[in-house]
């Protein structure tokens, strides 16, 4: 073959043929596509879309109210009338449990509010300052950390009686301090980059840098710790509900459905199963989206 | 050019005995930078070298206030800004710029290119969103960029081009000094090339003036008017490139330029290598006289206790001893000059 044939010069379209570069994706798109790909986070994911539909709008749909009592229909079996049977007032079990998940979303709600705000402000105040002020922060934290939770959570219910309002307050006074020091930690080692410099040798405010630079590359951290966070919160105040130090009878709190049916163990032990299976998959939700979004947005899969 | 037509003629930049410690445990401090003066005059490019941990870094960066000076003035234009706060020194931000050494850190991955490049105007509030667009395009192409990679992230792309997206995101504010810190380092030799050559260009058309901070005695040679040479937070001499790098005065500028390679395995073969005994010491623990002293092979008692001034000699500026003006005299009654009698003793 002659030297022509082999090679012929590019036509001016032909040059950027073989530009090679991978598809661009902002940050979230490319999470997106890498949680879909993990189907136990996607089941997670929707298990808790359904919870939160079925907190929402299930109460609106039902025939019974949480409190409406059926004495000639005690502690029954399930049936059609009844999904999940009756306790021993004859309310009905699936009612309640679905105010029981207004309950629980809400806490872990507000938890998830107090974490983003205070938390990430103040762990990423306490590590962009640094030094003196950094220290004052960081022990006020530990103040707070070394108090056991359950102290205040009494003290508030004495204060302002038995209500989800007190209890909401309860845990979130220390809920946000483990995302304080996760955000804390982050900003920390992200402050000793060299965009960080750049920014502040351009001029830009310390509020600019903390939260365009630091705080929206730890953002990551930041939602995961969140999905991580909250189901401990749903967790607690079941717990605290089952002790009898947190919402009370009438209302129905996922820990006091426990509560309540523990005394009928022996005998109807599924009322107790319930509430217990509901506080289960909720979390177990939470958690594997939790884990999904950490595997998705974890900045070391990507470079 | 007489001598009042000189000093009407100001600086853009003069550093004066600027010093920067840093604290360190135990009480102690670390002696970055200890003393430096010097001026770079408009358009022109000052080269810095030294080895690792000699403090140029710290320098370039104590200059545009990233570090808190511990001593000494920086007047820009006239203006002493050595004590100016964040608000005061905004106008300065816009004229004194940085181009970072480490193009994988020194853009935030969060952002795309276009935000990265707009983001110095939005700080100073330059233009509306749609001037500050057009800005960014032009400022693309004006460092080799396509349009269409404005809407990237910066991981999609290689170090010279995110070394480019850091000069455009420079150029936005126009400024007038930029500290080039170790800016070619980290990349390939030949994308180096590119970069300098854009970097001379930008100098050419618009006049900045560079405060280049690098290891690569050549590279700075090539790029520099002035070099100044640091040696454990000390500038130990400071001259036009040309008088520097061909006639080192300095006992360490010697070393350091004999220990620069050549392409040429001929003329290597006949090079002398100065080979320096001895570390650098700690700049924690700094020696009481010449910082050189301890490795120096011409070092006397007097220089291990006593630091050096900075003596004038030959057109530039030299610490040690060897030319002081007593001793240079000494020297030339004998019939040599300074260099004569001690190097080629």
């Amino acid at each position: 073959m002659t030297e022509e044939a082999l090679f012929r010069k590019l036509e001016a379209e032909e040059k950027n043929d073989e530009f090679i570069a991978v598809e661009s994706q902002t940050f979230l798109q490319a999470a997106w596509k890498n949680f879909k790909s993990n189907k136990r986070a996607l089941v997670g994911g929707i298990v808790l879309i359904v919870i939160v539909l079925l907190a929402i709008f299930g109460p609106m749909v039902a025939p019974y109210s949480y409190d409406e009592q059926n004495m000639a229909l005690r502690n029954a079996s399930p049936s059609a009338d009844h999904w999940f049977g009756t306790d021993k007032m004859g309310r009905d079990i699936f009612v309640r449990i679905l105010y029981g998940a207004r309950i629980s979303l809400l806490v872990g709600l507000v938890a998830a509010v107090v974490n983003l705000i205070i938390g990430t402000l103040y762990g990423g105040i306490a590590g962009y300052a640094g030094g003196k002020v950094d220290m004052v922060m960081m022990r006020i934290v530990d103040i707070i950390y070394s108090i056991p939770s359950m102290l205040y959570i009494v003290l508030i219910m004495l204060m302002f009686g038995a209500s989800v309002g007190s209890i909401v307050l309860g845990i979130s006074i220390s809920c946000w301090i483990d995302m304080a020091r996760i955000v804390r930690q982050e900003v920390k080692s992200l402050k000793e980059q060299e965009f960080t410099m750049a920014a502040f040798v351009l001029g830009a405010s310390s509020k600019r840098i903390l939260v365009k630079h630091l705080l929206l590359n730890a953002m990551g951290q930041i939602i995961v710790t969140v999905t991580l966070m909250v189901p401990q919160a749903i967790f607690t105040e079941a717990w605290l509900s089952f002790l009898g130090v947190g919402i009370s009878a009438p209302q129905a709190s996922w820990g006091t459905l426990a509560q309540d049916a523990r005394s009928l163990i022996q005998v109807y032990p599924m009322q107790t199963v319930y509430p217990m299976l509901a506080i289960c998959i909720t979390i177990f939700a939470f958690n594997f989206v939790g884990e999904g979004l950490e595997k998705a947005l974890d900045p070391k899969r990507k470079r | 050019m007489n001598n009042e037509a000189k000093t009407n003629v100001k600086p853009l930049l003069e550093v004066k005995n600027l010093t920067k410690y840093f604290p360190a445990k135990g009480g102690k401090e670390v002696h970055a930078v200890d003393g430096v003066s010097f001026t770079i005059e408009k358009g022109e490019t000052l080269g810095i070298v030294g080895e690792s941990g000699c403090g140029k870094s710290s320098m370039g960066r104590t200059i545009l206030k990233v570090h808190e000076p511990t001593g000494g003035r920086i007047i820009f234009d006239g203006e002493d800004i050595t004590d100016f706060n964040h608000r005061k020194m905004m106008p300065y931000r816009k004229r004194m710029q940085m181009i970072f050494q480490d193009p994988y850190a020194s853009l935030n991955p969060r952002f795309t290119v276009g935000d990265i490049i707009e983001e110095p105007m939005i700080i100073h509030k330059m233009g509306t969103p749609k001037e500050r667009k057009a800005i960014v395009q032009d400022l693309i192409e004006t460092v080799g960029l396509k349009p269409d990679h404005i809407r990237r992230y910066p991981f999609e792309f290689s170090g010279g081009q995110r070394q480019r997206i850091g000069i455009a995101r420079t150029l936005a504010l126009k400024p007038e000094f930029i500290v080039c810190d170790e800016p070619i380092s980290a990349l390939d030799v030949s994308i180096q090339a590119q970069v300098i050559n854009l970097l001379e260009k930008l100098q050419r058309e618009r006049g900045f003036s560079y405060l280049f901070i690098a290891h690569d005695l050549e590279m700075v040679y090539h790029i520099s008017h002035k070099i100044g040479v640091m040696y454990l937070g000390n500038m130990v001499e400071f001259g036009t490139s040309d008088d520097v790098y061909k006639r080192p005065l300095h006992p360490y500028t010697r070393a350091l330029i004999s220990a620069a390679p050549v392409a040429d395995p001929k003329q290597a073969k006949e090079k002398k290598r100065i080979i320096l005994q001895g570390e650098v010491p700690s700049p924690l623990d700094p020696p009481p006289g010449c910082p050189f002293s301890g490795r120096c092979p011409y070092a006397t008692e007097k220089c291990k206790i006593k630091k050096p001034d900075t003596y004038e000699y030959d057109g530039r500026k030299v610490a040690c001893y060897i030319y002081a003006p007593e001793n240079v005299k000494q020297y030339s009654d004998a019939g040599k000059t300074p260099e004569e009698a001690v190097f080629l003793k």
